[in-house]
């Protein structure tokens, strides 16, 4: 197939529903006669490719550069339109303490030894509790491979014209699962994300969705499933089982997936997005709380057949796994010890709605997080402004710990006597990852925190102009590297490899900083409540 | 008043201090009526050696509040301890002398400083509990202290546009009743009791002016009423928040004349 020249890279792209994310006007569109080049694209209409058009930009690399990173996050499937390009997977060392090491690489004095040793305070284990992944079984970051191969470590597997990569990342926001390396110049069609949902959505293009699905559903699920704590121990059977009679669907932002009182009758499994679990309270549903990729819902129909207890809420693309009643509950009979996971998850679930009915209020703040995208938080910084005397000691020492830069602004929005600062919330999937040409913005695996490396960042905006909230911070800086003044991306990393913990809630006087996942119901109800 | 204050943060903290203070009082009572008391005795030396150690670690808490990584707790902790300690100190000191008034210069200028010492910093626990909740409870607006200046000029620039090219009436009204309110910060102490009162007295115009203005016209008068309110509102942010500030100097200074002439005692008393 012949390909001409690639577009020029753009800058930033369009992400419906995202605030602040600039769209690329200067995008130059792939011609017609080129996409239909392409063999998947050759059955479709003109209308139907002048809907992709946006969406689909080609990309040439040389030999030997990198197309994606192991860890990284893509906005984008990648399509082989020639070359060949090598997937390598290298092992990780998956450990927080790494992360933290390589920050806190300075010798040490007696006295940094010392404090280490007396601040064990609370802020240190509110943030160490907050960093658990806590989503995988293994407590490690669940990385599903988005290749149409299997890899071992260390070994490297080529592709050739014609193979797809790297559309979970895109679709479901994982973390990129290997090293993606073009081996010989290689052409790549990138598929954007809201491009593959639109191609999804297509008739003519049914068989692409096919491939993807079946491929998922082959390499993926069963890793997926087995990442799920309630089905870690289950043997290859039961997976097997499962992943036969499984149902993959997608959900547009603000469609209802189950409604309460409707017969329960399947178990389903978030792969990505966010969804709204919600209650009839009256007229309105009050949110309880909600599902991220790796959580469940549906225990209770399948313990006790009786209909939902509550709604199921697209927040944004959600997409689900879905396992019907009767295949889970054959499984659930060979597997008794299930049943106790599954019930401790039902507790869990009634203690949310429990907590909700009792404060309300509970469910208005988690609405609030819901509208405003707090949700994407691991860890959101809030102050609570009827004790905060305005002292500026946060801002203070959050400047002390990185430099004399501050790495959040006090000023945000104000939700009742809370004030969400200008700081990174250390998001589940951080957008602002995607596209760093150099690579300075990480999050290292297993970890919570995403950090700019200020050595390789070259000051380019992306990041800045990808954070949907805003909370990236640009500080001119004398690179050494580049040998040139700099717009140095700044953000708040915890004060990774302070032990501890946040300088912010440290050395708050009044107690009036926390650090928040409004996954964590109880911890909402008892902190903002 | 705001619901709260006087509510203890840490109730734990309250209640030591309760303890530590009736068993201090007690420990006095019972040993004033055994023996005379003296602040040179026993008794009176060790209440006085308590109060001074006290005064001491209640001294170190600015230094940690400065000092990042500084070990042993968090800031909270210590502004905890600060605001107890202090207290303690403070009823030591009296324990120390027996409740009875000094004798020389010296002697009243330690108890004076002692007692405005504890008596401001009781002061700053209660503006410092009160001024965030009226801040957070009354007004929508939320501003950093330095930046007011700041925000209250684009305020005013952005009346001005906003009035621009509309009728006479809304031009007049504009400079004579609401421009005037927005040139500059306009603080008052006497809003830490009451800004209700004058808030209304600076929305007050707008309801008269309302009626004698097209439908258009209104919209933008709403407009201005909203600009009006946030700049009020402005003004309380800065004047409570510079109530905490100018607070700080008046507690501090004395403390730490205080903390030098404690040294000038303490010397005289092992040397004399």
């Amino acid at each position: 197939m012949a390909h001409p020249t690639p577009s020029a890279p753009n800058e930033g792209e369009p992400q419906p529903g995202k605030p602040n994310i600039p769209t690329a006007p200067d995008l130059e569109l792939i011609e017609m006669s080129r996409l239909k080049a392409y063999p998947f694209l050759a059955g479709c209409s003109e209308i139907v490719l002048k809907k992709l058009q946006p969406h689909l930009k080609e990309q040439r690399y040389e030999a030997g550069a990198t197309i994606l990173q192991l860890g990284g996050y893509s906005d984008a499937a990648y399509y082989v339109a020639s070359g060949v390009v090598g997937v390598r997977l290298t092992p990780v060392n998956l450990r927080r303490e790494a992360a933290a090491a390589e920050v806190a690489a300075a010798p040490r004095s007696w006295a940094d030894r010392l404090q280490e040793i007396f601040n064990r305070t609370p802020a240190e284990q509110a943030v160490q509790q907050a960093a658990k992944p806590g989503r995988t079984a293994g407590g490690e970051t669940l990385m599903l491979t988005d290749l149409p191969i299997d890899l071992r470590a260390n070994e490297e597997v080529l592709l050739e014209a014609g193979e797809v990569f790297g559309e979970m990342s895109a679709l479901s926001r994982y973390p990129i699962s290997a090293d993606v390396v073009a081996r010989t110049e290689v052409l790549c069609l990138l598929i954007r994300t809201a491009g593959l949902r639109l191609m999804f959505k297509q008739k003519e293009l049914a068989g692409f969705k096919k491939m993807i699905d079946d491929r998922y559903r082959a390499r993926t699920l069963s890793t997926h499933l087995r990442n799920v704590s309630l089905f870690a121990n289950l043997d290859e059977r039961a997976i097997t089982s499962l992943r036969q009679t499984a149902e993959l669907l997608s959900f547009e932002p603000g469609k209802q997936i189950v409604e309460q009182g409707t017969p329960a009758d399947a178990f389903y499994l978030v792969r990505g997005g966010f969804v709204k679990v919600a209650v009839k309270t009256g007229e309105a549903n009050a949110a309880v709380t909600y599902l991220r990729k790796g959580d469940y819902a549906g225990e209770i129909a399948l313990l006790l057949g009786e209909p939902w207890p509550f709604s199921l809420f697209a927040l944004e693309h959600v997409e689900v796994v879905r396992l019907p009643r009767a295949e889970f509950q054959a499984v659930l009979a060979q597997h008794p010890e299930m049943q106790a996971m599954l019930w401790a998850a039902t507790v869990e679930r009634l203690k949310a709605r429990g907590t909700v009915a009792r404060e309300p209020l509970t469910s208005r703040y988690l609405q609030m997080a819901m509208d405003t995208g707090l949700i994407h938080g691991e860890s959101v910084l809030l102050i609570d402004l009827s004790t905060c005397t305005r002292c500026d000691d946060c801002v203070r020492a959050c400047a002390e710990t990185h430099g004399n830069v501050p790495r959040f602004i006090r000023e945000g929005n104000k939700f009742r006597t809370w004030s969400i600062t200008t700081s990174c919330y250390q998001c589940t999937d951080p957008v602002c990852m995607i596209g760093c040409p150099t690579g300075a913005i990480t999050r290292p695996l297993g970890t919570l925190e995403v950090t700019i490396n200020k050595d390789t960042c070259i000051g380019c905006h992306n990041c800045v102009k990808r954070c949907p909230w805003g909370n990236i911070i640009e500080v001119p800086y004398s690179s050494p590297a580049l040998n040139r003044q700099i717009d140095l991306a700044t953000k708040c990393d915890l004060c990774l490899g302070r032990p501890a913990g946040p300088a912010c809630v440290q050395m708050c006087p009044h107690g009036s900083t926390v650090r928040i996942s409004f996954k964590d119901m109880v911890a909402v109800s008892q902190t903002l409540s | 008043m705001e619901k709260g204050v006087f509510r203890p943060k840490r109730r734990d903290w309250f209640r030591a201090f309760l303890i530590a203070s009736v068993a201090s009082i007690v420990v006095y009572a019972v040993w004033a009526w055994w023996t005379p008391w003296t602040p040179g005795r026993v008794g009176g030396l060790t209440f006085g050696t308590l109060a001074a150690l006290l005064f001491v670690v209640d001294a170190l808490y600015p230094f940690r509040r400065r000092w990042n990584a500084w070990p042993f707790g968090t800031v909270q902790r210590w502004l905890q301890f600060h605001v107890y300690g202090g207290a303690l100190a403070c009823l030591s000191v009296l324990i120390h002398v027996g409740f009875r008034l000094p004798n020389g210069l010296f002697g009243w200028w330690l108890l004076l400083l002692t007692l405005w010492v504890t008596v401001s910093g009781l002061a700053g626990v209660y503006l410092q509990k009160r001024i965030p909740m009226v801040l957070a409870n009354n007004l929508e607006v939320e501003a950093i202290y330095d930046r007011i200046p700041e925000l209250t000029a684009r305020l005013q620039t952005e009346a001005d546009t906003l009035l621009a090219g509309t009728p006479d009436l809304l031009q007049r009204f504009y400079s004579t009743t609401t421009r005037p309110m927005l040139a500059s910060l306009a603080p008052s102490w006497s809003y830490l009791v009451d800004f209700r009162a004058e808030r209304e007295r600076r929305l007050a115009p707008f309801k008269e002016v309302v009626t004698y203005l097209a439908e258009a016209d209104r919209l933008r008068l709403a407009d201005l009423q909203g600009i009006v309110t946030e700049k009020f509102e402005l003004d309380v942010q800065y004047s409570l928040q510079r109530i905490l500030k100018v607070w700080v100097p008046l507690h501090a200074a004395p403390a730490m004349i205080l903390m030098g002439l404690l040294v000038v005692h303490i010397v005289a008393v092992l040397l004399f």
